[in-house]
């Protein structure tokens, strides 16, 4: 769901350069963003110094992902097959409308009005909550988090803790407006008054949706973690539970889920376990069992399939969504999540949503990165994050990657770089050349210099000297020195 | 109707078609990409390190504590009794509900305490309770965690709406670690896996406000594990 709120903020995936600046001149986020690094960083630390071989674990998470991931269609045929036998029902979504559509369905069918909804990525990735309520359902999120942003009308800045921008003070406030409590700053407070309201939500819904962790293809099985316990409510309270899962969620063996319970709380919110995990298998056995008459899990692709198509962006489909990247980056540390325009932020995000939107709508997010590679060092499941960011720049240089940018431009782009390179090569492959391309370089940056440094360019001068120009917009160059080391060498010599 | 069903077939023949067809693509180039190396990671063999009892116990407890769940060690079911009581007592519970559990069936009956038992309340009435009483399927030593199984533990609401979760635990269905459990609730049973399988490790529990730890959101805020290790008073 877009707010106007945050659309007055934060503009699309392409406008990042200016959202960048906004986000820098916000000190309140700045000290959010500041605690949630040490904070996590801290706790990711420790829960790791808990496994006896951190590495060995990541390794074998990637292997059994690429192993997964390689043989795609049987594992999602096998977790289909196994799920229905137990008495779940599968639906196959190719984007986001027909998941909305399917659910539209269900909860016609069922005649239900009231949805609790538990958080997960992957609705919010195809905005479901807008959907539902254009076509007036009742949908309220119960993750503590998501609740804050759905009511303050915003979208998640984080994918573990979609409320980190909100300070206590404006979610007091919130509070105050919305549910009319008494405005205070303690957590506890604030905590049992979400609790006291989505309680009576609870108890009216009709129909639950939830996410999905895990799918284990082998028994049929769905895995969700949680630590507030609004998982468990949501898909045991309502008399229709609907699950909505990327395809890339599917893993072989219900063993495997060892592994990534090991991992997935560690590095998302630094515990050894989350409060809660639910295995949900198929439907009740016993019509006097507790849980909702009817199971659904959706199976949605929106864009994911075709990131199979190379071994590079098919590691993009390897992510657990713990968010360990984004804590680690000194670019989300700075601008946090809404400046990436899109529901995934972070160096994750700079990588899925240009595959997941379409590169020509999000050309600036794979230079939103110094490639400092601290995003690798963290994943769970090794995801060469710079190397896709290089990847995906390779193809917004080539252009090739959507089809939609203009041909022509990209042929004179192309020539005029080539005659560039021609004349770099030429220059600089004759010494007498060489030594003059210096000697005039010396004479002609006497224009830009100021105290010793090329600073930030007039329009004018920048547009003569375009690669300078583009460089000194962000920080200072160095000038040519007055002495070269060949003229220097030349002097000892002597 | 037939066209909500025809659309959902396409649709599942579109993505795994689309699947093939984009894998089939990236073989080229799957073929220059370097395998990870082979990992034989501690998860891959199954400690059967089942340690003696009180060891297990100890981490359990010592593991629990750190996730801020109470927990007390008793012999019998006599002492289950008395703690259960003296919880009552101190949360001032007024309305407990009692799940399906043979053992806690067993251990509240003719139990005289301040607060009046509920046994199979539905939905609307567990949402009034102020404790639920359920019993434990498997316990984990590592983490501190209870696991619940739908099919023996079939009230498990009782765990999660009241204010106060008690568990009665069973020495002997504590393991050591997470595989070990996995692997049991895969194998034992013929019909095959519980519906639901529940992994509870402390009180509910969120960070969502400026990261500051807030007990009792949506879950219980209060749980206590009664663990009743009959093997220590055989030895007595």
């Amino acid at each position: 769901m877009e707010s106007a709120d945050t659309k007055k903020t934060y503009g699309p995936p392409n406008a990042f350069d200016q959202n960048a600046l906004k986000a820098l001149g916000d000190g309140q986020l700045h000290s959010a963003l500041r605690n949630l690094v040490v904070t996590f960083g801290k706790r990711r630390q420790e829960a790791i110094n808990s496994v006896d071989d951190w590495e060995g674990l990541r390794d074998r998470a990637r292997t059994i992902k690429d192993e997964t991931l390689a043989h795609l269609d049987r594992y999602l045929e096998e977790f289909a097959e196994n799920a229905e036998r137990a008495g779940a029902q599968i639906h196959w979504a190719r984007d986001g409308s027909e998941v909305a559509s399917i659910i539209l369905r269900l909860l016609q069918e069922q005649n239900a009005k009231r949805v609790v909804k538990s958080k997960s990525m992957a609705t919010e990735e195809i905005h479901l909550n807008a959907a539902l309520e254009s076509a007036g359902v009742d949908t309220v999120e119960t993750d503590l988090g998501e609740w804050i942003i759905q009511l303050a009308c915003e979208t998640p800045s984080h994918i573990v803790v979609p409320a980190i921008h909100k300070s206590k003070k404006q979610i007091a406030d919130l509070f105050a407006e919305k549910i009319g409590i008494e405005p205070t700053d303690d957590v506890a407070q604030l905590t049992s008054a979400a609790r006291r309201v989505l309680r009576q939500r609870f108890a009216e819904a009709d129909a639950g949706i939830s996410g999905v962790n895990f799918g284990v293809a082998e028994t049929g099985t769905i895995l969700i973690l949680e630590n507030e316990g609004n998982i468990r409510l949501t898909t045991s309270l309502p008399k229709i539970h609907i699950a909505v899962m990327g395809i890339e969620k599917v893993i072989p063996r219900f063993a495997d889920l060892d592994v990534f319970l090991k991992l997935l709380p560690r590095s998302g919110t630094g515990q050894r376990l989350t409060a809660y995990q639910s295995l949900i298998t198929g439907n009740k056995k016993h019509s006097d069992d507790e849980g909702p008459q009817e199971v659904h899990i959706i199976l949605m692709d929106n864009g994911r399939s075709r990131m199979l198509a190379h071994p590079l962006t098919r590691q993009s489909l390897a992510c657990i969504r713990c968010g360990a990247c984004l804590n680690a980056c000194p670019v989300y540390q700075q601008i946090g999540g809404h400046a990436y325009g899109s529901v995934y932020p972070g160096p994750i995000g700079a990588v899925i949503t240009p595959q997941l939107i379409g590169l020509s709508k999000a050309k600036q997010l794979p230079y939103a990165s110094s490639l400092c590679g601290a995003c690798r060092e963290v994943c769970p499941v090794k995801i060469d994050i710079p190397a896709l960011l290089l990847h995906l720049r390779a193809e917004v240089v080539e252009g090739s990657a959507t089809g939609t940018d203009d041909p022509a431009g990209r042929v004179r782009r192309k020539f005029a770089e080539r005659l560039a390179f021609r004349l770099f090569a030429f220059t600089w492959s004759s010494q007498t050349l060489y030594v003059w391309s210096g000697r005039l370089a010396r004479l002609m940056q006497r224009l830009v210099v100021r105290h010793g440094r090329i600073g930030k360019m007039s329009s004018v001068v920048a547009a003569i000297v375009p690669p300078l120009g583009a460089w000194t917009a962000w920080r200072d160059a160095r000038p040519i020195a007055a002495r070269t080391f060949r003229e220097q060498w030349r002097d000892i010599q002597q | 109707m037939m066209s909500d069903v025809s659309q959902e077939t396409n649709a599942r023949q579109a993505i795994l078609s689309s699947i093939r067809r984009h894998l089939a693509a990236s073989a080229p180039f799957d073929e220059q990409t370097p395998l990870l190396p082979q990992s034989e990671a501690e998860t891959l063999a199954v400690s059967s390190t089942s340690s003696d009892q009180s060891a297990l116990i100890e981490r359990f407890q010592r593991e629990l504590e750190a996730v801020a769940g109470h927990c007390v060690v008793v012999r019998n079911d006599r002492e289950a009794a008395e703690t259960i009581r003296r919880i009552i007592d101190e949360t001032k519970a007024r309305t407990i509900a009692l799940s399906d559990s043979p053992r806690v069936q067993q251990i509240t009956s003719g139990l005289e305490t301040s607060g009046q038992f509920l046994r199979g309340a539905d939905r609307s009435a567990l949402f009034d309770c102020d404790m639920g009483i359920t019993g434990v399927q498997w316990a984990i030593a590592e983490t501190g965690t209870l696991v619940l199984e739908s099919e023996r533990e079939r009230h498990r609401l009782a765990s999660l709406v009241p204010p106060v979760h008690v568990a009665i635990l069973e020495a002997n269905r504590i393991r050591q670690s997470m595989a070990e459990v996995l692997q049991g609730i895969n194998e034992q049973t013929a019909e095959g896996l519980s519906r639901t399988v529940t992994f509870i490790t402390g009180p509910s529990r969120t960070s969502d406000i400026e990261l500051t730890l807030a007990i009792g959101v949506h879950g219980p805020g209060q749980l206590h594990v009664i663990v009743i290790d009959d093997v220590q008073q055989t030895v007595e």
